[in-house]
This record gives C-alpha cells, sequence and structure tokens, in this order.
C-alpha cells in the first residue's frame, strides 16, 4: 500500500514537469481515429504540448464547445443552424475549419455476391422495407441490418443523406462503435452496415452506390470522394472559439500542413485539397 | 481528564455514526438526483425546449397527434388530406432548411433577419409544416402552432419505439428493453440455476475439505473477472458460437448475454446459497442420519428445506446481479430496439441503452432526461429485488 | 447397491461434475486470456504510451489511470467503510435504526453499477462541478464498493470472540479502548482482505467510470485530481469495439485484458496469503 503511493505519487509529480500547452478535443467518433493520430504525431514533435481527445459524438463535443468544457469540438457535420443561434446568443464567436473528409462506405459480408445497389434500395434496406436480398439481387437470406447508436454524427448524416430523413427499422442492431460494425458484419452472413472509409478492411465488402436511379454505380475510395463522385461524401470540421484561437491555432495548422495531410490520407480519409 | 477521556469517545463515536449513515445519504441522494433529472421528461411536450410545431395561418389543421407528426416526417404521410386537412401536399420545414430557400446574405450576418424570412416562407408556402424554435418568430408571425400531446408515464413504459433522436418528434417507448431485460436475465437464470446450485450442494455436503478449499476460491474468483472481460470473451468467443450452433443470421442475440451473464451470477448464487445450507444445525442432519437415512435424503428432506429461505434468496440477487449488468451484455446483444420474440434474436437492455447513449446525448436535452428515466426504472427494479430477499429473510428468521 | 445408495451415487456424482464444469468455464476463460495476452506483454507494453492509432506501443496512461481510481477511491472508501461497520457491530444494537441502515446498505449494494454512473455524471460531474475528472470517478467508484468494505468489516469484528470484549472491560478498559487495542487488532487481517478485494473489484468496474472521469486517448499522465485518465476497462471496452483497424488492435485488447485479469488475480491471491499469514502472527 505504502509502496504504491509512492510509486502513484512519483508518476503524478513526474507528470507536473514539462506541462506547458495543453487543450482538450471532444465529438464526433468519426473523426476521433484521425484527431487521436495527428495529436499522437503533433505532441512526438512538440514534446512541451498535451492534447487530450474525447469522443461522444457530433453534438456532445459541440455543446461542450458552449459551455466550454472543450476547446476543440471535432464534427463529422456542421454547426446546424440552432446551434448556431445558441452560440451567437451566448455571445460567442466561433471559427470553422474544414480538416478532411469522409466517405460512408455500405458494407457487406464478402460471402454476399451483391456487389451494387441504388438510393432507393438502401432506402428499403435500412428502413425495414426491403427484408430479404433476393428482392435487390442477391441469395434468398434475410437482411441483418447493423447501424450506430442514435446520436452518432454517422447515423444522422446516413439517415439524411440516404433514407431521406426516414427512420432506422427497429429490428436494425445498433452498435456502440464502428469497430462492432465491422466486426459483426465480417461475422455475419447477410449482413448490412455503414462506416466511414478509414473502417474499410479486408473482411468486409464495399458495395457501389447509385444516386441516379441505377445508371451509373460508384465504389467508394479515397479517389471517388476527392472527385465528388461518390455521393456519400462528407465533410469533417474542427470548431473553436476565436477567444482559444492562439491556444489551438498551431495544431489546427499541423492538420492542414502537408505532414498532417498526409496523416489524414495514411489513415483513410479524404484530404482537403 | 476523565470527562476529557468521555467527550473524547463521544466525539469518536459521533463519527463513526456519521460515517455509517453515508450509505443511506448515499441511497436517498441516488434518488434525489435520478428523479430529478428523469421526471424531466414526463408531462410536457416532446419537443425540445422552445421549439413547436408551427402550419400557416389558413390551414384548418388544429392539433396532430405524436404518432401522427412520426409519420409526416417518416413520410408515410405527405398529403394534409390524410390528417384532416385539405388536398394539399405537406412541405416539411425545419429551421435548418432555411438555406434552401434564402441566401446566407438574405438572413444577415448574425442572422437578424430570419424571422421575417420565415414569414416570407410560410406566406409563400401554404403547405408547409414547420419545426422551428419559438424565439425565432417574428411577432407578426403569419402562421399557428399545432398543439401536440404531452409525454405519459404510459407511453414511456408500454411504447414500443425508441427513436430517442428522431427529429422534431422523438419517442422514448422502453417497452422493448423491459422484454429485454427480462428475457436476458430469465435466460442468464435458466444457465447459472441448476449450475450454481448443483455446485453450492457439492461444496456443501459432497466435498471434502480439502477439494472445498480449492473449488470454493476458484468459484469466487469467477466474480473477480470485470464484466467487461466477460464481454470482450463474449464477443469474440460465444457470439460466434452462437451463430454456428444454431445456424443464426446474427450472433448477437439474448441467448449470448444470457450466457455471459449467467457465468458472471454463478459465484452470487453458489457462494450464498452455499452459506445457507452450511447453517442447517448438525443435530438435525445427524439426526436424520441416526435414522438410517442416506446422505442424498437427508439433504433432500432436511438440509435443503431448512435452507430454502436462504436459497430464494441466492436466486433472487442472482437475478438482482443479471439485471443491473451493463458492459458485457452491451457488447452481445446486439442492441436492435424492437420487442425481442425469441431466445435467438438480438435485444437491447435497461443498462446498456444508458451506458451506450448517455455520452452522446446533449445535456440536460430529452434523450439525456429518458435515460435518466431509464436509471429510475432500473433502481425502482432493484429496490423490488431487495425488499423481496429482506422478506425472504425475515421469514427465514422467524 | 441399494436403490437408496445409487440415487445417492447418482446425485452427488452429477454434483460433482457440475462443479467441474463451473471450474473448467473459470479455466477456459482465464486461459484464453492468458495465452492469447501473455505474448503481447512486454516491457514496452507495460511502460509505453499508445502508438499508431492504438493498435501499437502501450498501456501506460491506462495502468496509472486505473492505479489513481483505486487510490482515490480506496482513501475515501476505506476510512468511512470501517468507521460504519465498527458503529454498526460495536454500538448499535438490534433496533430499527440498526435494520435501517442495513435495508439501506443492502440496497446500495444492489445499485446496479450503471446507475452509480448516472448519479456520479449528476451529483460530481455536473452538479459539484467537477466534470469528468479523478475525483468525480474516485468518488462514484468509492461509494460503489463501500457496502463491500462494511460488510467484511462487520463480518470479521463479528468473528472476534466476545469474551475477549467482556474480558477488556471487565479490566477497567472504555469501550473505544477495547474496541482500539483488542478487537480491532484481531480483525484487521479480515478488514485488510477486504480492501484488497473491494480493490480487485474497482480497478475492472467500467460503466461507473464511462462518464466521471474515462478519456478515450490521452497519453499523458495525470498531473491534478481534477484531470480525465484513461483506465484499464475502458480502454479494454475501446479495443474491443472501437478502433480503425480491429485486427491490429486486438493483440492490445487482449493484452489489455491479461494486466486486468492479473490485478484481479493478484489481489486474491494477496487476499489469501494476509489473510493466513497475519492471522498467524495474531493468534500467537
Amino acid at each position: 500500500m505504502k509502496k504504491m503511493l509512492i510509486f502513484s505519487l512519483m508518476i503524478i509529480s513526474a507528470a507536473v514537469y514539462g506541462q506547458k500547452v495543453n487543450f482538450k478535443i471532444k465529438g464526433s467518433d468519426t473523426v476521433l481515429p484521425l484527431t487521436q493520430k495527428e495529436a499522437e504525431i503533433y505532441m512526438k514533435k512538440y514534446p512541451g504540448s498535451s492534447v487530450m481527445v474525447t469522443g461522444g459524438g457530433s453534438g456532445v463535443g459541440i455543446s461542450a464547445l458552449m459551455t466550454g468544457t472543450t476547446d476543440i469540438a471535432q464534427a463529422s457535420r456542421s454547426l446546424k443552424l440552432d446551434e448556431k443561434m445558441k452560440l451567437n446568443d451566448a455571445g460567442k464567436s466561433f471559427k470553422e475549419t474544414i480538416i478532411a473528409y469522409d466517405a460512408l462506405a455500405v458494407i457487406v459480408n464478402p460471402a454476399n455476391k451483391v456487389t451494387k445497389l441504388t438510393r432507393e434500395q438502401l432506402e428499403g434496406i435500412f428502413t425495414g422495407k426491403i427484408k430479404n436480398w433476393k428482392e435487390v439481387g442477391g441469395d434468398d437470406m434475410k437482411i441483418v441490418v447493423y447501424s450506430r447508436e442514435t446520436s452518432s454524427g454517422s447515423y444522422e448524416f446516413f439517415k439524411e443523406h440516404v433514407l431521406s430523413r426516414k427512420n432506422f427499422a427497429s429490428t436494425a442492431l445498433l452498435m456502440p462503435a464502428t469497430g462492432a460494425v465491422v466486426q459483426s458484419v465480417s461475422q455475419t452472413k447477410g449482413a448490412i452496415g455503414y462506416v466511414g472509409l478509414a473502417y474499410l478492411e479486408k473482411t468486409i465488402k464495399a458495395v457501389e452506390v447509385s444516386y441516379d436511379m441505377g445508371r451509373t454505380y460508384v465504389k467508394p475510395s479515397i479517389e471517388t470522394a476527392k472527385s465528388k463522385k461518390y455521393p456519400i461524401t462528407r465533410p469533417l470540421y474542427y470548431y473553436y472559439l476565436t477567444s482559444v484561437e492562439s491556444k489551438v491555432s498551431p495544431f489546427v495548422k499541423f492538420v492542414l500542413s502537408t505532414e498532417g495531410q498526409q496523416i489524414v490520407l495514411k489513415e483513410g480519409y479524404v484530404p482537403v485539397n | 481528564m476523565k470527562r476529557f477521556r468521555r467527550l473524547f469517545e463521544k466525539f469518536i463515536e459521533g463519527i463513526l455514526l456519521s460515517s455509517s449513515t453515508i450509505t443511506s445519504l448515499t441511497v436517498i441522494l441516488i434518488v434525489l438526483f435520478l428523479f430529478r433529472e428523469g421526471l424531466g421528461i414526463f408531462n410536457r411536450s416532446p419537443l425540445e425546449h422552445n421549439f413547436i410545431i408551427a402550419v400557416s395561418k389558413q390551414n384548418p389543421v388544429q392539433d396532430l397527434s405524436s404518432d401522427q407528426l412520426k409519420a409526416i416526417f417518416n413520410q408515410d404521410i405527405t398529403n394534409w388530406s390524410q390528417v384532416g386537412g385539405k388536398n394539399d401536399s405537406i412541405i416539411l420545414f425545419t429551421v435548418n432548411d432555411i438555406t434552401n430557400y434564402f441566401t446566407e446574405e438574405e438572413l444577415g450576418a448574425s442572422l437578424e433577419y430570419l424571422p421575417q424570412k420565415l414569414n416570407e416562407f410560410i406566406v409563400s408556402h401554404p403547405g408547409a409544416l414547420m419545426h422551428i424554435s419559438d424565439k425565432n418568430l417574428p411577432s407578426d408571425f403569419q402562421g399557428h402552432t399545432i398543439h401536440v400531446k404531452n409525454i405519459s408515464v404510459k407511453d414511456f413504459l408500454f411504447g414500443k419505439q425508441w427513436y430517442p433522436t428522431s427529429e422534431p418528434i422523438p419517442s422514448f417507448g422502453i417497452w422493448p428493453m423491459i422484454i429485454g431485460t427480462f428475457l436476458v436475465t430469465l435466460g442468464a437464470l435458466l444457465i447459472a440455476l441448476p449450475l450454481g446450485l448443483a455446485t453450492a450442494l457439492f461444496l456443501a455436503e459432497v466435498a471434502d475439505i480439502r477439494l472445498r478449499n480449492i473449488v470454493k476460491p476458484l468459484v469466487e474468483l469467477l466474480a473477480g473477472i470485470p464484466s467487461v472481460v466477460y464481454g470482450f470473451f463474449g464477443l469474440i468467443v460465444i457470439v460466434p458460437m452462437v451463430q454456428s450452433t444454431f445456424k443464426l443470421d446474427v450472433g448477437e442475440t439474448v441467448l449470448a448475454g444470457s450466457l455471459v451473464l449467467g457465468i458472471m451470477a454463478l459465484p452470487t448464487i453458489v457462494t450464498i446459497a452455499e452459506d445457507a445450507l452450511r447453517t442447517t444445525p448438525r443435530s438435525l442432519k445427524e439426526a436424520s442420519l441416526a435414522l438410517g437415512a442416506t446422505r442424498w435424503q437427508t439433504l433432500r428432506r432436511v438440509t435443503i428445506p431448512y435452507a430454502k429461505s436462504g436459497i430464494s434468496a441466492a436466486i433472487i440477487l442472482g437475478i438482482g446481479r443479471a439485471i443491473g449488468e451493463t458492459m458485457a451484455v452491451l457488447m452481445v446483444t446486439g442492441n436492435a430496439s424492437n420487442v425481442p420474440h425469441s431466445f435467438l434474436v438480438p435485444a437491447r437492455t435497461l443498462p446498456a441503452t444508458i451506458a451506450a447513449e448517455l455520452g452522446e446525448a446533449p445535456y440536460g436535452g430529452l434523450h439525456f432526461k429518458a435515460l435518466f428515466a431509464l436509471g429510475i426504472v432500473l433502481f425502482l427494479f432493484t429496490i423490488m429485488i431487495n425488499l423481496t430477499v429482506a422478506y425472504v429473510r425475515n421469514k427465514e428468521r422467524k | 447397491m441399494t436403490r437408496k445408495q445409487l440415487s445417492q451415487y447418482i446425485a452427488f456424482s452429477s454434483f460433482t461434475i457440475i462443479s467441474l464444469v463451473v471450474v473448467g468455464i473459470l479455466f477456459v476463460i482465464l486461459g484464453f486470456i492468458i495465452v492469447r495476452g501473455a505474448s503481447v506483454i512486454s516491457w514496452e507494453f507495460i511502460t509505453g504510451m499508445p502508438e499508431e492509432g492504438m493498435t501499437k506501443g502501450g498501456i501506460l496512461p491506462a495502468i496509472v489511470g486505473t492505479g489513481c481510481l483505486i487510490l482515490g477511491s480506496m482513501i475515501f472508501a476505506f476510512p468511512v467503510g470501517v468507521l460504519s461497520g465498527i458503529y454498526m457491530n460495536e454500538y448499535l444494537s438490534d433496533n430499527w435504526f440498526r435494520r435501517f441502515i442495513d435495508f439501506m446498505t443492502n440496497n446500495l449494494a444492489g445499485v446496479p453499477s450503471i446507475v452509480f454512473g448516472l448519479f456520479g455524471m449528476a451529483l460530481f460531474v455536473n452538479y459539484l462541478g467537477f466534470g469528468d475528472s479523478i475525483i468525480a470517478g474516485s468518488m462514484t467508484l468509492g461509494l460503489l464498493t463501500l457496502p463491500v468494505i462494511i460488510r467484511t468489516t462487520e463480518e470479521a469484528l463479528k468473528s472476534v470472540d466476545d469474551s475477549l470484549r467482556t474480558g477488556s472491560l471487565a479490566l477497567g478498559a472504555t469501550k473505544l479502548q477495547t474496541i482500539r487495542k483488542v478487537v480491532l487488532p484481531v480483525a484487521f487481517p479480515n478488514i485488510i482482505t477486504g480492501l484488497i478485494l473491494s480493490i480487485g473489484r474497482v480497478s475492472g468496474e467500467t460503466a461507473p467510470i464511462l462518464f466521471t472521469v474515462a478519456a478515450y486517448f490521452l497519453p499523458n499522465l495525470p498531473h491534478s485530481i481534477y484531470d480525465q485518465v484513461m483506465a484499464l476497462p475502458y480502454h479494454l471496452y475501446v479495443l474491443a469495439t472501437s478502433g480503425t483497424n480491429m485486427e491490429e488492435s486486438r493483440p492490445m485488447a487482449y493484452g489489455t485484458a491479461f494486466v486486468l485479469i492479473v490485478i484481479v488475480l493478484l489481489m486474491n491471491l494477496l487476499a489469501n496469503f494476509l489473510r493466513k499469514a497475519l492471522g498467524k502472527r495474531v493468534k500467537m
């Protein structure tokens, strides 16, 4: 007990040294792995700084920005008008920076022979109106829909841009994190889900998507997302108050630098330019 | 000196007394805080604070039920005539859509012209259904608000839909989770009960001291393994196992949750049931044996009936452990929010819902409050279980 | 063999087999984690920061974070729990007040850990304004483990022979002196055992720290009690369910689970050892 106490005191006092700049980044789970990686490299480069990264969802990050419990809010959607109004009402001015783009890929099990779907078919599948793969040209197999939890940015984005704001089927399995969606789709033959480009790997298959009633199908990739050919693409944002700009701008600049954008690419997101 | 001494003892006793009240205080505080946040969801409009639903002044529709509103925003209802209005298609409008109709310049740098533009919009689009904040309304608003029914306790408990972030009308029906929690717990019990009681009987009656000294600590060790480790094990081993054994579409099922929870509830059942079996007086057992009964007959006719209430307490406490378990279940049951009708489909439990969603629910909003209300339900379950245990134990004492 | 003996034989053998199955389950789970986790463990894993999107490097911040939470919760819960146990066992007779406190303590013990999470968030994080911090997390965990400490203290005191108390009182010692000089030294080993077991429990709880302290990624060690920290159980949860590359983060997850299991095993062993070693010394 005593030894443990001394040990922890040692660690704590060791940590007190060398603290200079520290700030928090909170918000979207989609941006989380990217920010985490950026922060990791940034801290190696500037040993005096300390960046803390936590998730929680875009909405949580933005409301933390309002209450001052975070310095940067990372978001996978732009600020809603009512959020803008709240910030305006509180007399707080803020800055918005697009740090990368992300494409939501619709994924299925590699054993599934379906390779392309139209937006209308996706809407039918995710709202529960289409229940069997044979209805969209696949085998006779029940469709198992995987989604993220209700308040994640990807859930809202998918609902708005693919389901034309209709609700997900209540039979959809809601996974607590994107990694879990990947894991489940890779294990489940009839599964379908949606994840950010960064999460694509060998154990799952991304389908081609058509937004013009089946005339052209586009495969999600960094190139097609960059050229805006792939329709389910969205910008990722950092929001911060102008009052903390001096503190956070070196980090934001780092993310936008060539080095930072290299990381964006390496992590499977789409660079800004 | 002696007086000082006595004062000192009184003082220490006071400290001891106040320490012993902390648990009671905590329980009271838990109730206070759960209810403070959680009750905020009842008897109020299901719309977020300050938000209203409005239509044009010419529109004859006065009120809409929340189901109708949901159907409208889900585009299952697209014409006003379906809800008792004129034959005109419904134009959905939320405040964020204003930029589709007006440019940023027209709205002004700090949105100062927004109210005026909202008015222009409603005049030019008489079929619109607006979901807006009443703060943005102009004083001469050319529309009227629609009355929406409040959230009732009944809707909350027995509602079958859980869409907590659906705009503009979220659904807070927790019936699927109550059934989910119940099924997962029932399954866990069916697994843990035979295993647990047999182990308790083995420890209390069959095993010799040496064997018991090995097995009992091992069972207690099961209780020490953190729940997230069980969840991790369940995710990697049990879920695929369930899927392939029963040839299912999905492995994340009630059964997977029950298996994990069953293992977790084992030590509680074993330890308490064994303690209960041991309380049977030796003299009773010896009398039975002396009358020529075998050890098994003695166990069945004397020991088990004597320890009955203790064993019931073990079972109930095992249920309590299973109902409240969070992380392990969150990782293996799939969390689909429809009512499960068998052990082989995905389900969502009360604790898992809180754990998965609280982090993402904006502080103080309706969703946040609804999750605290879930906490109240869970807490009431626990109290009920404890009252039952107290009752059973009380009977035992008499 | 008569029928009676046969049925006894069948019943007792099935009890034995089932018990072996239960113990077998334990070994399967432990074995699975230990076999897969042990190969990941290295000096770098224990003392390094997470790197490469948490697929490489180590878990030092999570270990330190869990250490802080253990320390913080025990500083609060241990004295309160022991004092409370002493009062309940030594001062209170079997009256309504005792029964009330008993009932409340049982209730607290039965409250699901996620409800503690809700409560901790409402009281410590928001109402008292600690924010997500070590202090908020420690207090929440402390309250959660309080009933365990109270119960073990009570049990320990109950097992002290009453003749020791009456003897001491007869020699003219006051009640407090008796408790301090006679009862507590005898009960001490068992009280410490309770403490150690509750450390095991605190180190593995996830639900109460989700909303009170746990950070997803924080590769720095905390320097005040108002800081957030990473913690082992939450880190395992993160590694198991998120991360952009499940294949690569799996070994990290096994390693983290291994460390968690080792902590629990060590605590159990230590508790057993102390119970024996100290128990003997006191008897002499």
